[in-house]
This record gives structure tokens, sequence and C-alpha cells, in this order.
């Protein structure tokens, strides 16, 4: 067990909750970390708006998430791929993509609402905007980072573009897939809460919450959604790392 | 010893200047108000009629808000001195020790309404139940009246969905039947019913008559540290007041050019709302009661509260005298 790195956010922890017990820190601005543990305690128990509680927040977030993580994958992957191994296919698509690709998700918010109407069909295009980028780009350079040697290896021993795919391309661009995937979910759970602020229709969501507790003025409420909001993006992050390091084995 | 002279001159007209600075620039006092609001027509009037300047204040509009939780953040964070803001989101924000204001004046009463779609089927509030209605924001004074609306008149609550839309997004939730109902602030019913989208279904006369709604507040800070400048605040928004109630064609066109809407939609607007400084100790306790069994605030002695949140004293002298 490597203690020493608990020294410094233990130590910032003790000196956060004395500044706060001697009002250096006004508590209306910055809560001390025992009262956000107990602004948690509430999100859970009597949940915000009241009576709706943290749990069903997190799991409505991880499902719009989910929802334009996976559209992602599914477009961004197989584009990747195509563009990858096709020069041609690359100069026609690119500019395109360099031009949409700057364009933050949080801009879309309005016309998202407009496509889509409030709730979960705009939040989860939102975050297929900020997961869909990553993933197309990291694939597209998985695969044009393999070797060309192995191409021409494969070819001389006559193997057909179906197992040139299989067992040269896509196994090639794996490891960096992964990377735009993680990439990727980051960007869209952060986008989410920010999708979230402009309006959800179930009542549900985590950046709902934290606006609601703004709304109700609980600081310590809104600091407590922030930690669950950073505890679940790392969760889902060693998540993806454990798929990762199951499925690309070989490295 | 060039340096050393350079820094005794700087020295020497930094001691000068800065007393000189503080004796001549009287500081402006720092305002907020909501996005089209037209019950806080008496904060845009005394901007535009100069009452402020004429009872000796500057003031210099440092927020302009869409609803009131935002405005009371705002005072949290020190960036206001005094605002026109909802009595809820006030009481909310005090009662949870987010921001220290006291309320000085009444700036209006009732001046809301729920409304539904031109063609809704919903004919009576009753048919609410099941539907989905927008609100401003947790903790709005529209929120509360829904929520009162709802008890008075025994609506199943199961089963409604309540979301939050800020009021200009809520015409268009509406014409798109993204929302079956909303409840705003004037001039917002009146203007879906100009412009053929929507239908009032009640308005906040009918849920709670009389109700308090805008307050005009101050911080503490600046109460304590500026009370002349509250004074001659509280004067020039009496005065305001008066204007509106007078002058009303005037009070019309103050109302076009702040809020941006048609003239038509404004007049139909204003019949709503009831333009008055006086304030209402009972009605905040009701707000007090009602916010805390809706558990947004903790419980407490409304009275004592109250106590507290009103400052009654700097408007009863300005209205003796």
């Amino acid at each position: 067990m490597r203690w020493d790195r608990y020294i410094l956010p233990l130590t910032l922890l003790l000196v956060w909750e004395g500044l706060s017990l001697i009002k250096v820190i006004p508590s209306h601005l910055l809560p001390s970390p025992g009262r956000i543990l107990l602004g948690l305690k509430d999100l859970m128990v009597i949940g915000m708006p009241p009576g709706n509680l943290l749990p069903y927040h997190a799991l409505y977030s991880l499902y719009r998430v989910a929802i334009g993580f996976a559209f992602a994958v599914l477009f961004g992957i197989p584009l990747g791929l195509l563009m990858g191994g096709s020069p041609r296919l690359r100069r026609i698509v690119n500019p395109v993509i360099e031009l949409l690709r700057p364009i933050p998700p949080l801009a879309w918010i309005p016309i998202a609402i407009l496509w889509f109407g409030i709730g979960m069909k705009s939040a989860a295009f939102i975050i297929f905007l900020g997961a869909f980028f990553p993933i197309l780009l990291n694939t597209v350079s998985g695969v044009v980072s393999i070797n060309p040697i192995y191409f021409e290896a494969a070819r001389t021993l006559n193997a057909k573009p179906k197992h040139i795919f299989f067992k040269v391309l896509l196994p090639g661009a794996v490891p960096s897939i992964f990377v735009g995937m993680r990439i990727g979910v980051g960007i869209g759970w952060m986008t989410l809460v920010a999708a979230e602020f402009t309006g959800v229709k179930s009542g549900y969501g985590l950046g709902y919450m934290i606006m609601t507790a703004r709304d109700i003025q609980r600081p310590d409420e809104i600091l407590a959604g922030m930690l669950i909001i950073g505890l679940i993006g790392v969760l889902i992050n060693s998540a993806l790392r454990v798929c990762e390091s199951r499925i690309v084995r070989w490295q | 010893m060039k340096t050393a002279s350079f820094l005794t001159v700087f020295v020497a007209l930094l001691l000068l200047g800065i007393p000189s600075l503080g004796d001549c620039r009287q500081e402006s006092i720092r305002i907020g108000y909501l996005q089209s609001d037209i019950h806080q027509l008496a904060c845009w009037v005394a901007l535009d009629k100069g009452f402020y300047r004429k009872n000796g204040v500057e003031v210099e509009v440092a927020g302009i808000f869409k609803a009131g939780p935002e405005e009371m953040s705002a005072f949290a964070a020190g960036a206001l001195d005094v605002g026109y803001v909802g009595e809820a989101p006030a009481t909310t924000a005090v009662a949870n020790k987010a921001a220290e204001v006291t309320v000085l004046a009444q700036v209006n009463t009732e001046g809301s309404a729920i409304v539904v779609g031109r063609d809704s089927l919903v004919k009576d509030v009753r048919d609410l139940a099941g539907k989905r209605v927008a609100i401003p924001g947790h903790s709005t004074v529209q929120d509360f009246l829904l929520k009162k609306a709802l008890v008075k008149f025994n609506v199943d609550q199961k089963g409604m969905n309540v979301i939050v839309l800020k009021p200009p997004e809520m015409i268009g939730a509406l014409k798109t039947g993204q929302i079956d109902a909303f409840i705003a602030w004037e001039p917002y019913p009146a203007k879906a019913l100009t412009m053929g989208v929507g239908q009032v279904l009640l308005t906040s006369h009918e849920i709670w008559e009389n109700h308090p709604c805008c307050v005009l507040v101050a911080g503490n800070r600046f109460l304590s540290d500026r009370p002349q400048d509250a004074r001659a605040l509280v004067r020039a928004h009496v005065e305001a007041t008066s204007f509106i109630r007078n002058f009303s064609d005037e009070a019309v066109a103050i109302g076009v050019k702040y809020t941006g809407m048609d003239e038509p939609t404004v007049r139909l607007a204003m019949k709503n709302v009831t333009y008055t400084y006086v304030l209402s100790i009972e009605g905040e306790m009701e707000y007090v009661d009602f916010l805390s069994r809706m558990k947004y605030i903790q419980r407490m002695d409304p009275e004592a509260f109250v106590r507290e949140f009103i400052n009654q004293e700097i408007l009863g002298d300005i209205i003796k005298k």
C-alpha cells in the first residue's frame, strides 16, 4: 500500500475544514468538507428537488451517456476504419470533419433542442457530438500508424481483404480505438452535465440536480453533486481500462 | 537616484490621489432585475425617468437575470447591492444562509398565470393531472403558486411532470407540444395569448388573492454601510410605483422598451399585475411556512424570520413623509 499518495489530499481536506471552522472560508461560497458530506446525505435521503433521490439522478445521467456514446462508437469506429484504410476517402471527408470538430458540443444545444426537443434525444445528441470526434480521429490514426510491412506480409501470404481487415487492420487499430473511446466517454460525460442544465423532461439527471440545488441555494449539495460526477467519471474510465486490458492482451 | 525620485513622486501621487478619489466619486449602486419581467416595471421606470438620480443616487445595472435563484446567487457572490426579485427565491436564499439580504419594499402583487395551449384539452386545473408543466425554476414564486394551486384545487400530483424552463423558452415549448402548460410571470402569459399560442387557464389572482410577488431587496452589507442610499432608493421606488399607477401610457411605453415586446402584449400583461410598494407580512409568513413544508428550507418560526427579513421602518418613514 502506497500511503504517501494520500498525504496531500488529506492535508488539504484538514486545512479546508479548519479554515471553514474558523470562518476564514465563508460557508455560502465554499462549504466545509463535513458540510458537503451532510449535503451528500441530504441528496441520498431527501433528494433534490425534494423527492428526487441521488441514485436515480446518476442512473438517468448514465443512461443518457450510454445512448450517446453507443451511437458515437457505432458511427465513429466503422467510419474511422474506412477513412484509415482509404487515403482518398480521408481526403474527401476530412475537410468536413475539420470544420465540425472544433465546434464545442455545447454550442449545439440550442439547435439540438430545436431538432430533438427537450430531453433524452437532445442530451444524447450532445453527448454523441462530444464522444464522436475523439473516437473517429483515434481510430483513423490507429489504422494509419500500423506498420505497412504487416499489410505487405499478409498480401504476400495471399490473405484475402476480409482476413487483412480482421487479422491486421482491426487488431492494429484497437489500442488507439480504446484511447479514443476513453477520451470520448470522458468528454461525453462532461458535456452531459451541461446538456442537462438546459432542461430535462424526466426531472432526473446529475446536471439537473446541481441546477436545482442552485435554485434552492444549497452550495453543499452542489459540491456533493460535483463530487459524485467526478467519482462516476473515474469509475467509467477504470471500467474502460479493464475492458481494454482484457481485449488488448498482446500489448 | 532616478528610481528613488520616481518612487517618491509615485508614492506622493498615490497618497494624494486615494483620498481625493474617495471624496469625489460617488460609488454607484449595483442593481439587478429579471429579464423582461413586467412586475419589475418600477425599476425600469426609475431608471428611465431618472428617479434614482433625482433622489441623489447613481445606479448601475449590474445584472439582468433569467430567474430569481440566479439573481440570489449574484447576491451571494457579492455582485449586487440591491435587486428586484421574487419573494420566494429571496426567502429561500436567506433561509438557507446563501445570501444576506433584507426586503425594503413590495414591488407587486399577483401577475402570474398558468397557460395552456390554444386548443388544449385542459379546460380545468384538475385536467393538469398527468400533464407536463413548466416552471421557471425551483423555489420561484411560480413554483410556489403551482404547488399551491394543485393543493387548493385538489389536483392529483402523481404522474404530473414538472420541468424547469426559462420563461423565454416556454412559449416555443408550448407551441411545439413539448409541454402541456406553463406558469410564468407576465408578460409571458400575455405574449402566449397575443401570439395565438396559448390561453390562460388560471391567473395567480385565482390561486391566491393579493399574493405578494416581487420585492425590492438590499444586501445587508450595503444596508448597514449606506443606509441613506438605501432610503433614497426606496423613495425612488415609491415614486416609480406611483408613476405607473398615474401615468399608465408612459409606463406602458417604458415596459415596451425594456421587454422588447409589442404594446398590446404589455398592456394586457400589466392588467394582471398590481403595482404596490406596501409590504405584505402575512404573505411572507405564508411563503416561509410553505417553503419549509416543501423541504426547500428548514423548519423555522415564520414570525421570527420575517422580523429579520423585512425592514418595515424605511418604507414606513417614507410613506409618512
